[in-house]
């Protein structure tokens, strides 16, 4: 196995881009990751587009072999990949396991989705296909509503309160306006949304024991990046970045199966083998994005990869220890949350925002101070699919 | 007449595990043998939630979904009929019902529903 480089990044803005189709916001990502590498005039072996719902949204599949048409990337091999919301980072695997294989030399991979061309009804029951047809589907649940039902338990047992939640939609909104790409750059304050009586109107229950601010917005938005092994990078203009680790774990498709539905099993398990790969532990880690698609997951999360122990990421949130400038900190892109969930852009845009980390690239609104490694988590399904990867700067 | 809970779970003969939905192999041992079971008694509310943002092909206001346990140990999701004042609880027992829970191309589509004792 090569180790494998990440040599060229590139994202648009996130939000709604009303303006933009899919295959524009596709190829924008991408031209930027091709100038970023220095590939502007050149080709790749392959291209691997992570999406999940062009098929369903925009009615238009095989993405891919479109997008290495309007790029004139022909005749490099291309394929979507489609993983729910993990789609994004089982893009990234599958480019990086052609890279290290010694297969392919320089392969471009993008994630996007185009989810604000359709109604919140519509962009909802998108959503919620990747629930079980008979089991789960049926009822009406909804992605919120299976977050409202693991975060009942979650807060149930092991305490976590409406503060803490709280704490995390306000950092994570707080970072987004710092960033240039986020959905949502609007900061807000505890008052308001928590103690008083106009939080009612301002964030009202969307899946109960969830408010509005717990949940990540319904995003338009795109990511890419280069990958190359990093034995042919020779005289490099930025500092090369590798993916260190990866590790990738499933969990049963029903929350009802898990022996304990608290257990985010996959999340643990995927996390494990990136930090075995990359023989790093979560203390060695200087910066995360984790994929906190609604409050809880953030705090669920920074325990279940080992920052935290069970019970303590609430509070570590509350305490302010996954800020900037904290003991490990968490979604300083503004995270899902903030710089928003076009879902399968998601898992790219993780792992691009960790590479601007450890370039050194960002404002010092943003940029965390000599950061050497960085982790990435991209969550699929409700925990069913869930991919981590570990980055480290050369 | 009421109708029959259409759920049917599926027990492993060789370790016992009791599945729903259905699986190929056991998720425990991997065993492709089962027994169908179908579930009794009462439900018990294992987790909830009240989900005001609703997908496409459902226009009410709200709805109730959560995760039951029957007496004989089969879980399932299940739509909850309470109104919004009604104080649910996790632990709470329900009584299961077969009932429609959407409408697809102008048909009702049975599943199970919850409904309070009181």
């Amino acid at each position: 196995m090569r180790d494998v480089a990440i040599i060229g990044v590139g994202m648009i803005q996130f939000g709604r881009r009303d303006e933009d189709s899919l295959m524009d916001m596709l190829a924008n990502a991408s031209l930027k990751a091709l100038d970023d590498a220095g590939l502007g005039d050149k080709s790749v072996d392959a291209v691997v587009v992570g999406n999940m719902g062009s098929g369903i949204i925009q009615h238009q599949t095989a993405v891919a072999s479109s997008l290495v048409d309007r790029l004139s990337l022909l005749p490099a091999a291309a394929e979507t990949v489609e993983n729910g919301p993990a789609s994004g980072g089982s893009a990234v695997k599958n480019g990086l396991l052609a890279v290290a294989s010694g297969y392919y030399d320089t392969v471009l991979v993008v994630g996007g989705e185009k989810m604000r061309e359709v109604t919140g009804w519509r962009a909802t029951d998108f959503v919620a296909t990747m629930t079980h047809p008979l089991a789960e589907y049926i009822y009406g649940v909804t992605l919120p509503g299976m977050a409202g039902m693991f975060a009942r338990l979650y807060m149930e047992k092991y305490g976590i309160t409406r503060e803490m939640l709280v704490a995390v939609a306000i950092k994570n909104q707080e970072m987004g306006g710092h960033n240039p790409f986020a959905h949502v750059e609007m900061a807000i304050t505890k008052e308001g949304i928590y103690d008083d009586p106009a939080s009612i109107v301002n964030n009202p229950v969307v899946a109960d024991p969830l408010h509005l601010y717990d949940a990540c917005p319904v995003s338009d938005g795109a990511a890419a990046l280069i990958l190359c092994p990093l034995e042919k990078i020779k005289n490099p203009t930025k500092p090369p970045v590798v993916i260190a680790g990866f590790g990738q774990a499933t969990d049963t498709q029903t929350l009802q199966e898990r022996e304990d539905p608290t257990d985010l099993k996959a999340v643990t398990l995927a996390a494990q083998k990136a930090f075995e790969m990359a023989k790093l532990k979560p203390s060695d880690i200087h910066v995360a994005e984790l994929h906190d698609a609604f409050t809880i997951l953030e705090i669920a999360e920074s325990e279940h990869v080992g920052f935290f122990k069970k019970g303590e990421g609430g509070k570590a949130a509350l305490a302010g220890k996954t800020k900037l400038g904290g003991q490990i900190p968490i979604n300083v892109s503004g995270g899902l949350k903030a710089r928003g969930h076009p879902v399968g852009a998601t898992g790219v845009a993780q792992v691009v925002d960790i590479v601007y980390q450890l370039r050194h690239e960002l404002s010092k609104d943003r940029q965390v101070k000599n950061a050497q490694n960085g982790l990435t988590v991209n969550f699929g399904g409700f925990g069913n699919n869930v991919l981590a990867f570990v980055l480290r700067r050369v | 007449m009421q109708k029959e809970i259409g759920i049917v779970a599926y027990k492993c003969r060789k370790c016992s595990k009791l599945h729903y939905p259905y699986h190929d192999r056991c998720l425990a041992c991997k065993s492709r043998e089962f027994e169908q079971v179908k579930p009794e008694g009462k439900a018990r509310v294992l987790t909830f939630t009240r989900i005001y943002n609703l997908p496409w092909g459902f226009d009410q206001r709200y709805l109730t979904i959560g995760v039951v346990e029957f007496e004989n140990g089969v879980r399932a999701m299940g739509q909850i009929n309470v109104d919004e004042q009604f104080d649910l609880k996790t632990g709470m027992m329900m009584k299961p019902t077969w009932a429609p829970v959407r409408e697809q191309y102008g048909e009702h589509v049975y599943g199970l529903v919850l409904e309070s004792f009181g």
